[in-house]
């Protein structure tokens, strides 16, 4: 079954994605983040024709702790956040399951 | 816990067949996370270069973008985006790593040619075709991200799930089964002591009463040779 991308952000962080063809943009105004967010984040990941998707690092931080919960752990659809050091909540889980924060090395590497 | 168990033998036989069980499936769970960690990091490793592939290619489509803004204006650069007609599709595929199911993502439709993209060749810039093409660029290493990202997201649930796996066998149940096999054995050597020490009583008793019944047998034979005796002399 195939899927398509969506991407979730600001006007400006989507416009780009359009370009390159990407149909399914939920587009939340600065201003609106803290409110609209949570609910255009969770209208993504209930869709079950959506296989990625993006966000920018930042906007998670105006996430609920539920939704953000879900983000980070989402497989079906996967987030792939940009900006930052996108490493979202994986480090929280490496640091978790192996017992070593390998993600300070990633980013001593990087 | 320990005083629950009944302690007999056949109990004592039968968590001794659990500690061996259990201590055979734990080298075996320790194997597995081991062989978990491994895989992991060298997904880990691939994960590294397709992050700071998707940072590179994030920053210069943001360029792009930015210049394309400048140049061309914002009403420009939305009127082209919303021209689009060809979408990106993906398939997903999924591969077996020790156990673990990933996913093979594969895109479709995502790099495009300059007339497949819908705004037409006069009525936009070159600055457009640039950070279109930067996107499509990112949209690749997005998808080769998110490919890579789920694998290590579902490795680190595996991994979390077996050391959980791990650590109830390691510190809960083999403990608590030897607590048991103690207990038991314990109990067993008090049983055969009792036994034994109701056994030496026994004998003891028995032989007490057996030279009670000797005295008395010779005490009644005594008296009986004297009356004879008596009547001998007379």
């Amino acid at each position: 079954m195939s899927r398509e991308i969506a991407v979730v952000g600001s006007p400006e962080f989507t416009t780009g994605f359009r370009l390159a063809g990407v149909r399914r943009c939920e587009n939340v105004p600065d201003g609106e983040k803290a409110t609209a967010l949570d609910d255009a984040v969770e209208s993504v990941l209930d869709d079950d024709g959506v296989g990625i998707v993006v966000m920018h690092d930042d906007d998670t931080d105006h996430l609920s702790r539920r939704v953000r919960e879900r983000v980070e752990t989402s497989i079906e659809p996967v987030v792939v956040t940009l900006g930052a050091s996108g490493a979202g909540g994986l480090r929280g889980q490496i640091k978790r399951a192996i017992g070593i924060d390998l993600m300070d090395e990633e980013e001593d590497d990087t | 816990m320990a005083e629950d168990v009944k302690p007999t033998r056949k109990n004592l036989m039968e968590i001794e067949d659990r500690i061996e069980l259990s201590e055979r499936g734990h080298d075996t769970l320790e194997q597995k996370r081991d062989g978990l960690i491994m895989e992991f990091m060298d997904i880990l490793d691939q994960a590294k270069d397709v992050r700071s592939d998707l940072n590179e290619d994030y920053d210069h489509a943001q360029e792009t973008i930015n210049m394309a803004r400048a140049v061309e204006g914002d009403v420009a650069v939305r009127g082209a985006a919303a021209a689009l007609k060809e979408h990106p599709e993906i398939t997903s595929q999924s591969k077996n790593i020790m156990g673990v199911v990933v996913p093979q993502i594969e895109s479709s439709r995502v790099r495009k040619r300059l007339d497949e993209r819908g705004y037409g060749l006069l009525g936009s810039s070159s600055r457009i075709d640039e950070t279109a093409e930067a996107y499509e660029e990112l949209i690749e290493t997005i998808v080769l991200a998110a490919e890579v990202e789920t694998a290590m997201r579902k490795m680190l649930e595996e991994i979390e799930k077996t050391k959980r796996r791990v650590n109830a066998l390691e510190f809960k149940l083999l403990p608590d089964l030897r607590k048991n096999q103690e207990y038991i054995e314990q109990k067993l050597e008090e049983q055969e002591r009792e036994e034994i020490f109701r056994l030496k009583k026994i004998k003891a008793k028995k032989e007490e009463e057996a030279s009670e019944a000797a005295e008395a047998e010779r005490e009644a034979d005594e008296t009986a040779e004297e009356p004879e005796r008596v009547s001998a002399d007379d």
